[in-house]
């Protein structure tokens, strides 16, 4: 546990370093993944999320790419990546939830 | 709960709320206009309530915020403010953007709740109807808790335990202090706002003598409890950071708090009489007075309500969110009530528009400050569980965490703030 959930390109490398081959980097977001649900369970994500910059702690996470976010959460769902904020939030999300969270953030606007 | 899918409940808010263990209630005629819901309280809770209500039925319901200041301090991070990290200023917020997100703000002061007749009764005397209200007026101060404490001891010991003139007065003179002098603070008995709120104050008053070079100066805390929040990554970090400053004293130690005489300046325990030149009371806490007036409170002064949905179990038409509830196994934080209001804004949409309702889940962390650069974390998920709120996959900071990872954690807190006060007040 060294590091707050970084921005995107270092979660990747991160992600490899900690053998992630095995954490699902071959996932793909469900094709019927509920957006309303997401829409709905991102208000988990807004709290921290909501207002991040490019220099944050807390990364912008609007408009990521679906299988990048699904790929990031199920790291810290399996602990490979290191914040336990994100651990312990993602450690209850289903493949079906991370999906739908997926598809939401990946048109989603950052809350202006 | 835990394992509630999408698909179940797809069914279940097809079906109905009941399926969430909510009593049905019958929707607002439409004959009457759009559904009306009434926010009491601007803080965390209510203010993140009523914006997501407004933001989320598009319109479909009225939202009114009942707020009697034109401006909210935060309590959360003015610690930071006594410590000399951030301003006054930064830590407090305007009502505009909730205003321009659709809901209705009244600064007035809401002066009792008529449950008969669904109406909140304004200090001027008017009335503004509700099909729904949600209660979130944070805590009252039991000033008797303390012997010889009260209102007005509180000008000359403040407690600094609800935002504003308070905090403001613990600062100056904390301030005023010289080399030599000594801080006492009284901490508080279970429940109470922020658990480790206390703690890191102490630490931010430490940091604060340190920085002024005072090496004489000691703080003593008389604390009714016998442990206390992240107990040992706080010990452990004022005896790095603060070496022979902080004496912490549970009742097996100090032998009972006798009480406070704002007069002479003395707190009194079993064994010892301290005159010390500042002197930190925070006392027991209860439910706001219109929570408790209207009843919707136990003899805990705290009020009880549905762990599925933050309703309240005195008043089906009632949500209470915040620290007023008793929101099981969640400590009472900004985090916390924002996480509730969120649970509760959605079953209030479903209630009243149809809208789809799905199963409770909230979230919290708290970060404390002990040194610059240096702090420490913990938290939880919760959910419904056989009608409590519980944790699960908690965690909190440990020993010998490296210095990266605490200055991370500053920095990450620094962030939560910006985001979590934009979901509030927009």
């Amino acid at each position: 546990m060294r590091r707050a959930m970084p921005a995107r390109r270092s979660a990747t490398r991160l992600l490899a370093m900690a053998g992630g081959m095995a954490l699902g980097l071959l996932a793909s977001p469900a094709r019927t993944a509920d957006v309303e649900y997401g829409k709905h369970l991102s208000a988990e994500c807004i709290t921290c999320h909501g207002a991040s910059k490019s220099d944050s702690t807390i990364p912008d996470i609007h408009g990521l790419g679906e299988a990048h976010f699904v790929e990031v959460l199920r790291a810290y769902r399996a602990k490979a990546l290191p914040n336990p904020v994100m651990q312990s939030i993602a450690v209850r999300l289903g493949d079906e939830e991370i999906s739908a969270l997926a598809a939401y953030y990946t048109t989603a606007k950052r809350p202006k | 709960m835990t394992n509630i899918t999408r698909r179940h409940f797809g069914i279940m808010a097809g079906a109905s709320l009941s399926a969430l263990g909510l009593p049905i209630l019958s929707a607002p005629s439409l004959a009457q206009g759009k559904p009306r819901v009434v926010v009491i309280g601007g803080g965390p809770g209510g203010a993140t309530a009523a914006r997501y209500i407004a933001k989320e039925s598009n319109g479909a319901i009225d939202v009114t915020l009942i707020e009697p200041l034109k401006t909210f301090t935060t309590c959360f991070f003015s610690n930071l403010y006594v410590g000399g990290f951030r301003d006054y200023k930064s830590l407090t917020h305007n009502y505009d953007k909730v205003r321009k997100g659709g809901v209705k703000v009244v600064h007035s002061m809401a002066a009792s709740i008529d449950r008969d007749k669904k109406q909140v009764v304004l200090a001027g005397g008017g009335r503004v109807p509700y099909d729904r209200l949600l209660v979130a007026p944070g805590i009252d101060i039991k000033f008797d808790s303390v012997p010889g404490y009260s209102e007005k001891a509180a000008e000359v010991m403040p407690h600094a335990w609800k935002p504003g003139a308070q905090t403001q007065l613990l600062v100056k003179k904390l301030n005023a202090l010289k080399d030599g002098d000594q801080i006492v603070m009284i901490a508080p008995p279970n429940p109470y706002r922020c658990p480790p709120g206390p703690y890191e104050r102490v630490s931010m008053f430490a940091h604060v003598l340190k920085k002024k070079g005072f090496k004489k100066s000691r703080i003593v805390i008389l604390d009714p409890k016998p442990a206390f929040s992240k107990q040992g990554v706080f010990t452990e970090g004022w005896e790095k950071h603060y070496p022979g400053m902080i004496e912490w004293q549970d009742p097996k130690i100090h032998g009972g708090i006798k009480g406070v005489d704002a007069k002479t300046g003395e707190v009194k325990t079993d064994f010892t009489n301290y005159k010390p030149a500042l002197v930190n009371v925070i006392p027991a806490q209860m439910a706001g007075k219109i929570a408790r007036d209207a009843g919707l409170a136990n003899q805990s002064g705290f009020c009880p309500i549905d762990a599925a949905s933050m309703k309240s179990t005195v008043d089906p038409n009632i949500f209470v969110v915040g620290d007023a509830s008793i929101a099981g196994e969640m400590p009472k934080s900004a985090f916390s009530a924002n996480s509730q209001a969120k649970v509760a804004a959605m079953v209030i949409r479903a209630e009243l528009t149809k809208s789809r309702a799905f199963p409770a889940r909230y979230s919290n962390t708290c970060w404390s400050l002990i040194a610059p650069d240096d702090n420490i974390k913990v938290g939880a998920s919760y959910e419904p569980v056989d009608g409590a709120i519980k944790a699960s996959n908690s965690f909190v900071s440990q020993r010998n965490e490296s210095a990266d990872l605490r200055k991370q954690n500053y920095k990450e807190s620094v962030d939560w703030y910006q985001g979590i006060t934009t979901d509030i007040f927009g």
